[in-house]
């Protein structure tokens, strides 16, 4: 970088300066924050930073891992359906889970953000990590994995300690629970996820998980598909002892109605009045999981008094 | 209105409107659910790089958004124009032939079977709308040409029987592909890497020059088939050049944002309004005029209900609807 100048002396002068002025500079400089690449729970390669401090979640089941692991302060932004901890709210929303804004996520300056491939497109997490941000991505299709997720969360987020702490609470839990109902007969349970059409849950599902692991049969082993469609018709020889309802906004009837509709009252369930309400938690593969858990075996399997 | 369609009145209307568009594209990129000074803008756009958050949001995120809604709009409109002259029918869009149908499926399928490499849609989207494209062709023609009736036939029949076959396909996706799939029916312009629009512009802009060197024989074509073969016109010729060409630039701007519509109807009809039927005027008004709306569209699918971002088909579908009855009123009366 020799300039031709007037003096040569000036100019290796000048030239030395800033040699000096530059190794000074990397030296005070943090040293670049170390990566390391991995592979998530929907087995992409990630290149994780070292230490990740601002969160974004993209689906509000990693909003509730995140908050229990402690790190709520480290959430700059969520989703418009992240609604626990109430907390959650009020943090800055970067819109929809299947759609949310780009640009929102950017202004946020995430140094991580977090999905899963049951509420978000893969197209957003690789546009994501176009634009710099890796995404790191978590997912369960059974009870067990997610306790899995938690652990791997906690361990991708420097929390590994919380982590295994919290996972043992449920799994404690969870014991306490298989005990209590070990060895009682299982009810056959219908999961009704709409009623007109009947559509309830496949086999293989996360929900189907839940049912079983709480004591219960989940009607239809043989239908096939997430959401399988159903018939009165076929209903009625499957006979279920319970029928389990979502409590969610959307579903307004009131369980007495039931009572009237045809097809629906001549099934032994809502003769006997065995129809109940299962809180939304238990499609949220999250802390409170455990929670749906156990409302869900205390109506399978009642209490003795 | 009836503009003579002289050398000099194509340039003027083309640079006319190719200012409107830039000017378009200044104000869009000012606009989206980060509020950013217009200073801010400025300075991305002037110095072109940097890590500020500006630069990243306008040149990462919004122009390339903007410039796929460009091209896009450009392709179908021009494709819709085209085919309304080929088929001789004001309702004819690019997607009446099935094409669009044909890139689902392809989308779809490669879903169903690949899944993970996202890459693989687009192309496989394109190679259902050529598939599409062949079939319909192969089943529409009559006496060894192409004549519009059994087109038109072909292609909606064809269009029917793909969409029943996406639904079918559609239950038995898992749910987490049926989303994403779904953002793709509606047409989204928010998912496409830069990369893509580097193949894609090229291509887009030769095909719509293709269409445009047949522009004369567009106008004669509207007369009818025998009266254009009796005036010299290659009607066979130009026929299959210009199915060829439309259902290109329609598989090329399906296969990468999906079934955008309305546009490739009402484009060409709006342009006639402003400047008559002489396809040398037509074609670059409905292209320049379909890029204007679609950045417009996407602009207010981004920016309405921020931080949610509409899909712009969806967009495109609210505005144009009471557009295209407007248009339909406006010529019954």
């Amino acid at each position: 970088m020799k300039t031709k100048g007037r003096g040569g002396t000036i100019a290796d002068g000048s030239e030395l300066l800033t040699c000096v002025l530059v190794a000074t500079l990397s030296a005070l400089l943090p040293a670049t924050v170390s990566a390391r690449t991995v592979k998530d729970q929907t087995s992409r390669m990630v290149n994780l930073p070292e230490n990740p401090h601002r969160l974004v979640s993209l689906a509000p089941n990693i909003t509730e891992i995140v908050y229990a692991l402690g790190l709520g302060d480290e959430l700059v932004g969520d989703t418009d359906n992240c609604d626990f901890p109430p907390q959650a709210t009020s943090k800055p929303h970067v819109g929809t889970m299947v759609n949310p804004s780009l640009e929102r996520i950017v202004a946020l300056k995430p140094d991580l953000a977090l999905g899963t491939p049951e509420a978000n497109r893969r197209e957003t997490a690789d546009q994501l990590e176009r634009l710099g941000i890796p995404v790191y991505g978590v997912t369960a299709n059974t009870l067990e994995g997610t306790l899995a997720s938690i652990e791997d969360l906690g361990k991708v987020l420097g929390r590994a300690a919380e982590a295994t702490r919290l996972v043992a609470e449920m799994q404690a839990r969870i014991d306490r629970i298989e005990n209590r109902i070990k060895g009682q007969p299982e009810p056959k349970a219908l999961f009704v996820v709409w009623y007109r059409p009947l559509i309830t849950i496949g086999p293989h599902t996360f929900i189907a998980d839940v049912i079983r692991a709480a004591g219960g049969v989940p009607i239809g082993e043989n239908l096939k598909g997430e959401w399988p469609r159903l018939t009165l018709e076929e209903l009625l020889p499957l006979d279920p002892d319970v029928i389990l309802f979502p409590k969610t906004e959307s579903f307004s009837p009131s369980l007495k109605e039931f009572r009237g509709l045809p097809g629906w009252k001549d099934l032994r369930a809502v003769k006997d009045g065995r129809m109940y309400f299962v809180s939304e938690t238990i499609e949220r593969s999250g802390p409170r999981l455990v929670d749906a858990m156990e409302e869900l075996a205390n109506i399978l399997h009642p209490r003795q008094p | 209105m009836t503009v003579p369609a002289t050398p000099r009145n194509v340039i003027m209307v083309s640079v006319t409107m190719f200012l409107l568009l830039t000017l378009v594209v200044l104000v869009s990129l000012t606009m989206g659910a980060v509020h950013l000074p217009l200073q801010a803008v400025w300075r991305a756009l002037v110095s072109r790089g940097g890590n500020s958050e500006a630069a990243v949001i306008v040149l990462q995120i919004r122009l390339p958004r903007i410039l796929l809604a460009i091209f896009v709009g450009a392709a179908l409109s021009v494709a819709g124009t085209a085919l309304q002259a080929l088929l001789r029918n004001p309702l004819a869009d690019p997607y009446v032939l099935g094409i669009s149908s044909g890139a689902a499926v392809g989308a779809i399928f490669a879903l169903w079977i690949g899944g993970r490499i996202a890459a693989a849609s687009p192309l496989a989207a394109f190679a259902g709308a050529m598939i599409t494209m062949v079939w319909v062709y192969l089943l529409g023609r009559s006496g060894g040409r192409l004549a519009s009736y059994t087109l038109i036939l072909a292609g909606v029949i064809t269009a029917s029987f793909l969409s029943a076959i996406i639904l079918f396909m559609l239950t038995l996706l898992s749910t987490r592909d049926v989303r994403g799939i779904a953002f793709w029916l509606m047409g989204d312009l928010s998912v496409t890497p830069v990369a893509e629009l580097r193949i894609l512009a090229p291509a887009i802009l030769l095909a719509i020059a293709g269409i445009y060197v047949l522009a004369k024989d567009l106008n004669v074509l509207l007369l009818g088939s025998e009266e254009a073969a009796h005036l010299g016109v290659n009607v066979a010729r130009v026929e299959l050049g210009v199915y060829i060409l439309a259902s290109l630039l329609t598989g090329i701007a399906v296969s990468t944002s999906g079934a955008i519509g309305y546009l490739g109807l009402l484009v060409p009809h709006l342009g006639r309004m402003l400047v008559g039927n002489d396809h040398r005027l037509l074609l670059p008004t409905a292209a320049l005029g379909g890029a204007i709306l679609l950045v417009l569209s996407d602009t207010l699918a981004r920016t309405a209900l921020a931080p949610s971002e509409l899909p712009v088909g969806a967009v495109t579908a609210v505005a144009g609807a009471p557009v295209f009855i407007y248009l339909l009123r406006k010529t019954a009366g």
